[in-house]
Protein backbone atom coordinates (compact mmCIF):
# COMPACT_ATOMS: atom_id res chain seq x y z
CA UNK A 1 0.00 0.00 0.00
CA UNK A 2 1.47 3.32 -1.11
CA UNK A 3 -0.61 5.45 1.76
CA UNK A 4 -0.35 3.45 5.08
CA UNK A 5 -1.02 4.73 8.49
CA UNK A 6 -0.73 1.79 10.60
CA UNK A 7 1.74 -1.32 9.30
CA UNK A 8 1.72 -4.08 11.34
CA UNK A 9 4.42 -6.68 9.49
CA UNK A 10 4.63 -10.94 10.69
CA UNK A 11 3.43 -10.37 13.62
CA UNK A 12 3.67 -13.00 16.58
CA UNK A 13 3.05 -14.13 19.99
CA UNK A 14 3.81 -17.26 21.52
CA UNK A 15 3.00 -18.06 25.34
CA UNK A 16 5.58 -20.95 25.64
CA UNK A 17 4.32 -23.93 23.48
CA UNK A 18 1.13 -21.86 22.95
CA UNK A 19 0.88 -19.66 19.79
CA UNK A 20 -1.48 -17.17 19.97
CA UNK A 21 -0.48 -15.62 16.79
CA UNK A 22 1.67 -15.81 14.45
CA UNK A 23 3.11 -14.36 11.15
CA UNK A 24 0.78 -11.47 11.00
CA UNK A 25 1.08 -8.71 8.84
CA UNK A 26 -1.28 -5.88 7.49
CA UNK A 27 -2.00 -2.02 6.66
CA UNK A 28 -4.69 0.24 7.71
CA UNK A 29 -4.85 3.46 5.37
CA UNK A 30 -5.37 6.84 6.73
CA UNK A 31 -9.04 7.39 7.71
CA UNK A 32 -9.51 3.64 7.10
CA UNK A 33 -10.94 1.44 8.78
CA UNK A 34 -9.90 -2.44 8.68
CA UNK A 35 -11.49 -5.57 10.29
CA UNK A 36 -10.49 -8.10 11.67
CA UNK A 37 -12.87 -11.18 12.23
CA UNK A 38 -12.42 -14.67 13.77
CA UNK A 39 -13.69 -16.85 16.70
CA UNK A 40 -12.88 -16.60 19.92
CA UNK A 41 -9.23 -18.03 20.27
CA UNK A 42 -8.16 -17.24 16.69
CA UNK A 43 -5.72 -14.28 18.09
CA UNK A 44 -7.60 -11.16 16.93
CA UNK A 45 -7.68 -9.95 20.18
CA UNK A 46 -3.78 -10.71 20.94
CA UNK A 47 -2.80 -8.82 17.44
CA UNK A 48 -4.87 -5.30 18.57
CA UNK A 49 -3.28 -5.72 22.24
CA UNK A 50 0.31 -6.48 20.71
CA UNK A 51 -0.59 -2.98 18.52
CA UNK A 52 -1.41 -1.55 21.82
CA UNK A 53 1.49 -2.44 23.29
CA UNK A 54 -0.21 -3.90 26.54
CA UNK A 55 1.33 -7.49 25.04
CA UNK A 56 4.72 -7.78 24.49
CA UNK A 57 4.85 -9.30 20.77
CA UNK A 58 7.66 -11.86 20.43
CA UNK A 59 8.35 -10.83 17.14
CA UNK A 60 7.55 -8.83 13.80
CA UNK A 61 7.17 -5.17 13.78
CA UNK A 62 4.09 -2.27 14.12
CA UNK A 63 4.76 1.22 12.26
CA UNK A 64 2.75 4.13 12.70
CA UNK A 65 3.26 6.54 9.87
CA UNK A 66 2.11 10.11 10.35
CA UNK A 67 1.02 12.69 7.89
CA UNK A 68 4.19 14.44 7.37
CA UNK A 69 5.56 11.22 6.92
CA UNK A 70 7.28 10.36 10.11
CA UNK A 71 7.67 6.54 11.06
CA UNK A 72 7.88 5.10 14.68
CA UNK A 73 8.46 1.70 15.50
CA UNK A 74 5.98 1.36 18.23
CA UNK A 75 7.59 -2.22 19.12
CA UNK A 76 10.89 -0.22 19.86
CA UNK A 77 9.90 2.15 22.31
CA UNK A 78 10.52 3.19 25.74
CA UNK A 79 7.80 2.56 28.03
CA UNK A 80 7.71 6.09 28.76
CA UNK A 81 7.46 7.15 25.00
CA UNK A 82 4.47 4.51 24.62
CA UNK A 83 2.70 5.90 28.12
CA UNK A 84 2.94 9.10 26.17
CA UNK A 85 1.88 7.73 22.72
CA UNK A 86 -0.86 6.43 24.47
CA UNK A 87 -2.43 9.32 25.50
CA UNK A 88 -1.36 11.68 22.38
CA UNK A 89 -1.90 9.50 19.45
CA UNK A 90 -3.39 6.40 20.06
CA UNK A 91 -6.30 4.97 21.90
CA UNK A 92 -8.11 1.57 22.70
CA UNK A 93 -11.76 1.01 23.22
CA UNK A 94 -11.72 -2.17 25.61
CA UNK A 95 -14.62 -4.58 25.58
CA UNK A 96 -14.69 -4.16 29.09
CA UNK A 97 -14.78 -0.48 29.68
CA UNK A 98 -13.31 -1.13 33.65
CA UNK A 99 -9.80 -1.57 31.31
CA UNK A 100 -10.16 1.31 29.71
CA UNK A 101 -11.75 3.90 32.79
CA UNK A 102 -10.78 4.56 36.57
CA UNK A 103 -14.52 3.03 37.48
CA UNK A 104 -13.64 4.85 41.29
CA UNK A 105 -13.49 7.84 39.79
CA UNK A 106 -16.29 10.17 38.01
CA UNK A 107 -17.31 10.19 34.26
CA UNK A 108 -15.97 13.46 33.55
CA UNK A 109 -13.00 12.92 35.51
CA UNK A 110 -11.56 10.11 33.67
CA UNK A 111 -12.23 12.34 30.67
CA UNK A 112 -9.75 14.95 32.09
CA UNK A 113 -7.24 12.75 33.36
CA UNK A 114 -6.78 11.94 30.06
CA UNK A 115 -6.67 15.38 28.94
CA UNK A 116 -4.58 16.47 31.99
CA UNK A 117 -1.96 13.36 31.10
CA UNK A 118 -1.82 15.19 27.21
CA UNK A 119 -0.82 18.36 28.82
CA UNK A 120 -4.24 20.22 29.00
CA UNK A 121 -4.09 21.93 33.01
CA UNK A 122 -6.79 24.53 32.29
CA UNK A 123 -9.98 23.42 34.57
CA UNK A 124 -12.37 25.58 32.50
CA UNK A 125 -11.09 23.96 29.35
CA UNK A 126 -11.32 20.76 30.95
CA UNK A 127 -14.49 20.59 31.95
CA UNK A 128 -16.36 21.87 28.62
CA UNK A 129 -14.53 19.48 26.71
CA UNK A 130 -15.93 16.65 28.89
CA UNK A 131 -19.12 17.93 28.59
CA UNK A 132 -18.52 18.61 24.94
CA UNK A 133 -17.43 14.47 24.59
CA UNK A 134 -20.22 13.00 26.56
CA UNK A 135 -22.34 14.81 25.02
CA UNK A 136 -21.52 14.09 21.70
CA UNK A 137 -21.69 10.45 23.20
CA UNK A 138 -25.48 10.29 24.62
CA UNK A 139 -24.33 10.22 28.55
CA UNK A 140 -26.68 12.31 30.33
CA UNK A 141 -24.53 15.37 31.31
CA UNK A 142 -26.63 15.42 35.12
CA UNK A 143 -24.60 12.42 35.88
CA UNK A 144 -20.97 13.85 34.65
CA UNK A 145 -19.66 13.82 38.18
CA UNK A 146 -21.28 10.20 38.65
CA UNK A 147 -18.54 8.14 39.56
CA UNK A 148 -18.44 5.54 36.84
CA UNK A 149 -19.02 2.17 38.96
CA UNK A 150 -22.73 3.20 38.94
CA UNK A 151 -23.22 3.10 35.38
CA UNK A 152 -24.58 0.73 33.65
CA UNK A 153 -22.65 -1.10 30.90
CA UNK A 154 -23.79 0.56 27.98
CA UNK A 155 -23.34 3.91 29.32
CA UNK A 156 -19.51 3.01 30.71
CA UNK A 157 -19.05 2.01 27.35
CA UNK A 158 -19.78 5.47 26.38
CA UNK A 159 -17.98 7.18 28.49
CA UNK A 160 -14.85 4.67 27.67
CA UNK A 161 -15.52 5.68 24.00
CA UNK A 162 -15.49 9.96 24.94
CA UNK A 163 -12.14 9.38 26.61
CA UNK A 164 -10.63 7.47 24.13
CA UNK A 165 -11.00 10.57 21.27
CA UNK A 166 -10.79 13.16 23.83
CA UNK A 167 -6.87 13.93 22.72
CA UNK A 168 -7.88 13.04 18.84
CA UNK A 169 -5.93 10.23 18.51
CA UNK A 170 -4.81 9.37 14.88
CA UNK A 171 -5.36 5.81 15.33
CA UNK A 172 -7.81 3.79 17.26
CA UNK A 173 -8.12 0.28 18.59
CA UNK A 174 -11.51 -1.12 18.95
CA UNK A 175 -11.24 -4.60 20.84
CA UNK A 176 -14.96 -6.61 20.58
CA UNK A 177 -16.55 -2.79 21.17
CA UNK A 178 -20.62 -4.22 21.92
CA UNK A 179 -19.69 -7.95 22.94
CA UNK A 180 -21.78 -8.08 26.25
CA UNK A 181 -23.60 -5.64 25.80
CA UNK A 182 -27.35 -6.14 24.83
CA UNK A 183 -28.63 -5.63 21.41
CA UNK A 184 -30.09 -2.36 21.65
CA UNK A 185 -27.74 -0.68 23.74
CA UNK A 186 -24.66 -2.19 21.48
CA UNK A 187 -27.12 -0.61 18.59
CA UNK A 188 -26.49 2.84 20.02
CA UNK A 189 -22.68 2.28 20.51
CA UNK A 190 -22.40 1.12 17.03
CA UNK A 191 -23.91 4.16 15.65
CA UNK A 192 -21.79 6.31 17.95
CA UNK A 193 -18.46 4.80 17.05
CA UNK A 194 -19.64 4.71 12.98
CA UNK A 195 -20.03 8.87 13.42
CA UNK A 196 -16.65 8.73 15.30
CA UNK A 197 -14.78 6.80 12.42
CA UNK A 198 -16.40 8.84 9.48
CA UNK A 199 -16.31 12.27 11.14
CA UNK A 200 -12.88 12.58 12.54
CA UNK A 201 -10.79 10.60 9.74
CA UNK A 202 -8.90 8.11 12.15
CA UNK A 203 -7.19 5.06 11.41
CA UNK A 204 -8.93 2.42 12.93
CA UNK A 205 -8.65 -1.46 13.61
CA UNK A 206 -12.01 -3.38 14.84
CA UNK A 207 -11.76 -6.47 16.17
CA UNK A 208 -14.92 -8.68 16.50
CA UNK A 209 -16.41 -11.86 16.68
CA UNK A 210 -19.67 -10.55 15.28
CA UNK A 211 -19.50 -10.40 11.50
CA UNK A 212 -22.08 -7.44 11.22
CA UNK A 213 -20.09 -4.90 13.96
CA UNK A 214 -17.52 -5.30 11.49
CA UNK A 215 -19.58 -4.97 8.66
CA UNK A 216 -20.86 -1.64 10.11
CA UNK A 217 -17.40 -0.09 10.54
CA UNK A 218 -14.87 -1.20 8.06
CA UNK A 219 -14.70 -1.40 4.19
CA UNK A 220 -11.91 -4.37 4.60
CA UNK A 221 -11.76 -6.96 6.52
CA UNK A 222 -8.82 -10.14 7.62
CA UNK A 223 -10.14 -13.27 8.54
CA UNK A 224 -7.76 -15.01 12.00
CA UNK A 225 -8.31 -18.67 12.27
CA UNK A 226 -5.61 -20.36 14.91
CA UNK A 227 -3.47 -17.45 15.12
CA UNK A 228 -2.82 -17.04 11.25
CA UNK A 229 -4.09 -14.46 8.81
CA UNK A 230 -6.18 -16.78 6.22
CA UNK A 231 -8.41 -14.55 3.97
CA UNK A 232 -8.60 -10.60 3.40
CA UNK A 233 -10.97 -8.91 1.41
CA UNK A 234 -13.16 -6.11 1.08
CA UNK A 235 -16.12 -6.60 3.53
CA UNK A 236 -19.02 -7.16 0.92
CA UNK A 237 -17.01 -9.11 -1.23
CA UNK A 238 -16.00 -11.26 1.79
CA UNK A 239 -19.69 -11.96 3.31
CA UNK A 240 -20.69 -12.61 -0.21
CA UNK A 241 -18.25 -14.49 -1.69
CA UNK A 242 -15.87 -16.45 1.09
CA UNK A 243 -13.11 -18.16 -0.25
CA UNK A 244 -11.50 -19.71 2.88
CA UNK A 245 -13.05 -22.79 3.75
CA UNK A 246 -13.45 -21.26 7.66
CA UNK A 247 -14.27 -18.28 5.98
CA UNK A 248 -17.38 -19.85 4.86
CA UNK A 249 -17.80 -21.41 7.95
CA UNK A 250 -18.24 -18.23 9.85
CA UNK A 251 -20.24 -15.99 7.47
CA UNK A 252 -22.41 -19.18 7.33
CA UNK A 253 -23.01 -19.04 11.05
CA UNK A 254 -23.28 -15.15 11.03
CA UNK A 255 -26.58 -15.49 8.60
CA UNK A 256 -28.29 -17.71 11.16
CA UNK B 1 -14.53 8.99 -34.28
CA UNK B 2 -11.31 8.08 -32.89
CA UNK B 3 -10.12 4.44 -32.04
CA UNK B 4 -10.28 3.99 -28.57
CA UNK B 5 -9.80 1.98 -26.19
CA UNK B 6 -12.89 0.17 -24.47
CA UNK B 7 -13.98 1.02 -21.19
CA UNK B 8 -14.41 -2.20 -20.06
CA UNK B 9 -12.67 -5.34 -21.20
CA UNK B 10 -13.09 -8.85 -19.99
CA UNK B 11 -11.37 -11.50 -21.50
CA UNK B 12 -11.45 -15.59 -20.63
CA UNK B 13 -13.31 -14.51 -17.19
CA UNK B 14 -14.49 -17.25 -15.38
CA UNK B 15 -15.93 -18.30 -11.90
CA UNK B 16 -16.51 -21.39 -10.01
CA UNK B 17 -18.19 -21.24 -6.79
CA UNK B 18 -16.90 -23.44 -4.04
CA UNK B 19 -19.20 -24.20 -0.93
CA UNK B 20 -16.52 -26.26 1.35
CA UNK B 21 -18.81 -27.50 3.91
CA UNK B 22 -20.54 -29.83 1.26
CA UNK B 23 -17.85 -30.18 -1.26
CA UNK B 24 -19.79 -28.44 -4.27
CA UNK B 25 -18.87 -26.66 -6.69
CA UNK B 26 -20.96 -24.39 -9.42
CA UNK B 27 -19.64 -23.13 -12.76
CA UNK B 28 -20.89 -19.64 -13.12
CA UNK B 29 -18.82 -18.26 -15.77
CA UNK B 30 -16.96 -20.06 -18.46
CA UNK B 31 -14.55 -18.20 -20.37
CA UNK B 32 -16.27 -14.71 -21.04
CA UNK B 33 -14.99 -12.13 -23.21
CA UNK B 34 -16.62 -9.01 -23.64
CA UNK B 35 -15.87 -5.13 -24.30
CA UNK B 36 -17.72 -2.12 -23.58
CA UNK B 37 -17.03 1.02 -24.84
CA UNK B 38 -17.78 4.91 -24.36
CA UNK B 39 -21.24 5.72 -25.63
CA UNK B 40 -22.86 2.07 -24.90
CA UNK B 41 -25.31 1.16 -22.73
CA UNK B 42 -25.01 -2.91 -23.01
CA UNK B 43 -27.65 -5.05 -21.35
CA UNK B 44 -27.04 -8.52 -20.67
CA UNK B 45 -30.19 -10.76 -21.14
CA UNK B 46 -30.63 -14.56 -20.46
CA UNK B 47 -32.17 -17.04 -17.77
CA UNK B 48 -32.02 -16.77 -14.49
CA UNK B 49 -28.94 -18.64 -13.22
CA UNK B 50 -27.46 -17.98 -16.37
CA UNK B 51 -24.45 -15.85 -14.66
CA UNK B 52 -25.45 -12.68 -15.25
CA UNK B 53 -25.68 -11.40 -11.70
CA UNK B 54 -22.21 -12.99 -11.19
CA UNK B 55 -20.71 -10.90 -14.27
CA UNK B 56 -21.83 -7.85 -12.85
CA UNK B 57 -20.83 -8.78 -9.57
CA UNK B 58 -17.30 -9.92 -10.48
CA UNK B 59 -16.59 -6.40 -12.04
CA UNK B 60 -17.39 -4.57 -8.73
CA UNK B 61 -15.66 -7.25 -6.96
CA UNK B 62 -18.50 -8.15 -4.35
CA UNK B 63 -17.39 -11.62 -6.19
CA UNK B 64 -13.91 -12.98 -6.77
CA UNK B 65 -13.34 -14.35 -10.80
CA UNK B 66 -11.79 -17.77 -10.51
CA UNK B 67 -9.78 -16.68 -13.83
CA UNK B 68 -9.41 -14.34 -16.82
CA UNK B 69 -8.90 -10.26 -16.52
CA UNK B 70 -11.15 -7.13 -16.68
CA UNK B 71 -9.53 -4.02 -17.71
CA UNK B 72 -10.85 -1.14 -17.02
CA UNK B 73 -9.78 2.36 -19.02
CA UNK B 74 -9.24 4.93 -15.74
CA UNK B 75 -9.75 8.70 -16.56
CA UNK B 76 -6.20 9.18 -16.90
CA UNK B 77 -5.80 6.92 -19.47
CA UNK B 78 -4.21 4.75 -17.31
CA UNK B 79 -5.21 0.49 -17.51
CA UNK B 80 -6.01 -1.55 -14.77
CA UNK B 81 -7.17 -5.36 -14.26
CA UNK B 82 -10.09 -5.27 -11.78
CA UNK B 83 -9.25 -8.91 -10.50
CA UNK B 84 -5.60 -8.16 -9.39
CA UNK B 85 -6.19 -4.34 -7.79
CA UNK B 86 -5.46 -4.85 -4.41
CA UNK B 87 -8.28 -3.95 -1.84
CA UNK B 88 -7.63 -0.16 -1.01
CA UNK B 89 -6.80 0.09 -5.19
CA UNK B 90 -10.46 -1.43 -5.48
CA UNK B 91 -12.29 0.37 -3.46
CA UNK B 92 -10.75 3.72 -4.84
CA UNK B 93 -11.89 2.64 -8.57
CA UNK B 94 -15.51 1.61 -7.26
CA UNK B 95 -15.57 5.34 -5.92
CA UNK B 96 -13.93 7.14 -8.41
CA UNK B 97 -15.06 5.26 -11.57
CA UNK B 98 -18.12 2.71 -11.09
CA UNK B 99 -21.44 2.82 -9.61
CA UNK B 100 -23.19 -0.37 -9.09
CA UNK B 101 -27.31 -0.80 -7.95
CA UNK B 102 -27.93 -4.53 -6.92
CA UNK B 103 -31.21 -5.84 -7.82
CA UNK B 104 -30.61 -7.81 -4.19
CA UNK B 105 -31.83 -4.86 -1.51
CA UNK B 106 -29.26 -4.48 1.41
CA UNK B 107 -29.06 -1.36 3.39
CA UNK B 108 -27.11 -0.45 6.21
CA UNK B 109 -29.17 -0.27 9.72
CA UNK B 110 -30.30 2.96 11.29
CA UNK B 111 -28.69 5.43 8.67
CA UNK B 112 -31.37 7.10 6.94
CA UNK B 113 -32.46 7.79 3.80
CA UNK B 114 -30.76 11.35 3.32
CA UNK B 115 -27.69 9.94 5.12
CA UNK B 116 -27.18 6.52 3.32
CA UNK B 117 -26.81 8.90 -0.20
CA UNK B 118 -25.00 12.13 1.57
CA UNK B 119 -22.75 8.84 2.73
CA UNK B 120 -22.01 7.71 -1.53
CA UNK B 121 -21.86 11.26 -2.19
CA UNK B 122 -18.75 11.53 0.30
CA UNK B 123 -17.11 8.70 -0.71
CA UNK B 124 -17.25 9.91 -4.35
CA UNK B 125 -15.33 12.96 -3.29
CA UNK B 126 -18.41 15.49 -2.51
CA UNK B 127 -17.91 17.55 1.11
CA UNK B 128 -20.78 17.72 3.72
CA UNK B 129 -22.76 20.38 2.79
CA UNK B 130 -22.88 19.88 -1.54
CA UNK B 131 -23.13 16.26 -0.44
CA UNK B 132 -26.70 16.65 1.29
CA UNK B 133 -27.82 19.20 -1.51
CA UNK B 134 -26.89 16.48 -4.20
CA UNK B 135 -28.13 13.88 -2.19
CA UNK B 136 -31.64 15.52 -2.03
CA UNK B 137 -31.72 16.49 -5.59
CA UNK B 138 -30.84 12.81 -6.62
CA UNK B 139 -33.66 11.17 -4.26
CA UNK B 140 -36.34 14.46 -5.83
CA UNK B 141 -35.40 12.94 -9.15
CA UNK B 142 -35.84 9.29 -8.28
CA UNK B 143 -39.39 10.14 -7.34
CA UNK B 144 -38.18 9.78 -3.28
CA UNK B 145 -40.70 11.71 -1.12
CA UNK B 146 -39.24 14.16 0.92
CA UNK B 147 -41.46 12.63 3.84
CA UNK B 148 -39.54 9.69 3.59
CA UNK B 149 -35.74 11.27 3.71
CA UNK B 150 -35.56 11.24 7.55
CA UNK B 151 -36.53 7.77 7.73
CA UNK B 152 -34.57 4.42 7.93
CA UNK B 153 -34.80 2.23 4.79
CA UNK B 154 -35.61 -1.04 6.23
CA UNK B 155 -39.04 1.09 6.53
CA UNK B 156 -39.44 2.15 3.46
CA UNK B 157 -41.53 -0.53 0.30
CA UNK B 158 -39.31 -2.64 -1.93
CA UNK B 159 -39.73 -0.27 -4.93
CA UNK B 160 -38.81 3.06 -3.02
CA UNK B 161 -35.59 0.96 -1.32
CA UNK B 162 -34.34 0.48 -4.99
CA UNK B 163 -34.83 3.81 -5.43
CA UNK B 164 -33.11 5.16 -2.50
CA UNK B 165 -30.01 2.64 -3.71
CA UNK B 166 -30.34 4.02 -7.52
CA UNK B 167 -29.94 7.39 -5.96
CA UNK B 168 -27.00 6.67 -4.11
CA UNK B 169 -24.92 4.34 -7.03
CA UNK B 170 -25.62 7.47 -9.15
CA UNK B 171 -24.72 10.62 -7.23
CA UNK B 172 -21.44 11.25 -8.76
CA UNK B 173 -22.17 10.09 -12.43
CA UNK B 174 -20.13 7.18 -12.90
CA UNK B 175 -17.59 6.48 -15.48
CA UNK B 176 -19.36 2.85 -15.76
CA UNK B 177 -22.59 2.27 -13.94
CA UNK B 178 -23.53 -1.35 -13.11
CA UNK B 179 -27.41 -2.16 -12.86
CA UNK B 180 -28.57 -5.68 -11.88
CA UNK B 181 -32.40 -5.42 -12.58
CA UNK B 182 -33.03 -2.12 -11.16
CA UNK B 183 -36.88 -1.77 -11.86
CA UNK B 184 -37.52 -4.85 -10.93
CA UNK B 185 -39.57 -3.84 -7.85
CA UNK B 186 -41.59 -1.03 -9.26
CA UNK B 187 -44.52 -0.14 -10.37
CA UNK B 188 -45.16 1.24 -14.29
CA UNK B 189 -45.12 4.68 -12.98
CA UNK B 190 -41.95 4.90 -10.88
CA UNK B 191 -40.16 2.10 -13.04
CA UNK B 192 -40.60 4.83 -16.01
CA UNK B 193 -39.03 7.36 -13.84
CA UNK B 194 -36.18 5.30 -13.41
CA UNK B 195 -35.45 4.35 -17.06
CA UNK B 196 -35.72 7.97 -17.80
CA UNK B 197 -33.36 8.69 -15.09
CA UNK B 198 -31.04 5.94 -17.08
CA UNK B 199 -31.43 7.23 -20.21
CA UNK B 200 -29.99 10.88 -18.77
CA UNK B 201 -27.05 9.25 -16.89
CA UNK B 202 -26.26 7.53 -20.25
CA UNK B 203 -26.54 10.59 -22.12
CA UNK B 204 -24.02 12.54 -20.25
CA UNK B 205 -21.61 10.13 -21.20
CA UNK B 206 -21.82 7.45 -18.17
CA UNK B 207 -21.49 4.00 -19.81
CA UNK B 208 -23.68 1.58 -18.51
CA UNK B 209 -24.03 -2.14 -18.33
CA UNK B 210 -27.12 -3.42 -16.91
CA UNK B 211 -29.16 -6.40 -16.65
CA UNK B 212 -33.20 -6.15 -17.57
CA UNK B 213 -35.84 -8.76 -18.37
CA UNK B 214 -38.28 -6.78 -19.97
CA UNK B 215 -37.57 -7.11 -23.79
CA UNK B 216 -39.13 -3.63 -24.13
CA UNK B 217 -37.03 -1.51 -22.07
CA UNK B 218 -34.50 -4.20 -23.33
CA UNK B 219 -35.09 -2.85 -26.58
CA UNK B 220 -35.49 0.87 -25.05
CA UNK B 221 -32.43 1.44 -23.26
CA UNK B 222 -30.09 -0.91 -25.08
CA UNK B 223 -27.41 0.04 -27.77
CA UNK B 224 -26.04 -3.77 -27.76
CA UNK B 225 -27.27 -6.64 -26.29
CA UNK B 226 -25.23 -9.33 -24.29
CA UNK B 227 -27.23 -12.92 -24.76
CA UNK B 228 -25.77 -15.41 -21.64
CA UNK B 229 -26.78 -19.29 -21.19
CA UNK B 230 -24.95 -21.32 -18.56
CA UNK B 231 -22.39 -19.21 -17.99
CA UNK B 232 -21.29 -18.85 -21.76
CA UNK B 233 -21.90 -15.91 -24.01
CA UNK B 234 -24.00 -16.88 -26.73
CA UNK B 235 -25.29 -13.78 -28.98
CA UNK B 236 -23.91 -10.24 -28.50
CA UNK B 237 -24.97 -7.88 -31.02
CA UNK B 238 -27.25 -5.05 -31.80
CA UNK B 239 -30.53 -5.56 -29.68
CA UNK B 240 -32.99 -6.50 -32.23
CA UNK B 241 -31.31 -8.89 -33.43
CA UNK B 242 -30.04 -10.74 -30.46
CA UNK B 243 -33.75 -10.55 -28.80
CA UNK B 244 -34.89 -11.85 -32.22
CA UNK B 245 -33.02 -14.92 -31.88
CA UNK B 246 -32.66 -15.22 -28.02
CA UNK B 247 -35.22 -12.89 -26.16
CA UNK B 248 -37.45 -15.04 -25.40
CA UNK B 249 -35.66 -17.66 -23.52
Amino acid sequence: MRDWALRVENLSKWYGSVVACEDVSLEVGPGEALGIIGESGSGKSTVLRCVAGDVVASSGSVQVRDGAGAVCDLLELTPSQRRHLRVSALSILYQDPSEGLDLNITAGGNIAERLTAAGCRNFAALRSRARELLGRMDVDLGRMDDPVYSFSGGMRQRVQLAKAVANNPSVLLLDEPTTGLDASVAAGVLDLIRGVLEESRVTALVVSHDVSVVSILARRVIVMHQGRVVETGLTDQLLEDPQHPYSQQLVAASRG
Amino acid sequence: MPDQEPLLSVRGLRKEYVVHAIGRRVLALDDVDLEVSSGEHVVLIGPSGAGKSTLLRCVWRSCLPSSGEMLLCRADGQVVDLARLSDQEMSEVRDEDLGYVSQFLRSEPRRSVLDVVAKAARRGGMDGTEAVEASKTALSAARVAESLWDTYPVLLSGGEQQRVNLAAGTIRPPRLLLLDEPVSALDACNSEAVLSLVEGIAATGTVVFSIFHDMGVVRRLATRVVCIEEGRIVADGPPADVIARRGAA
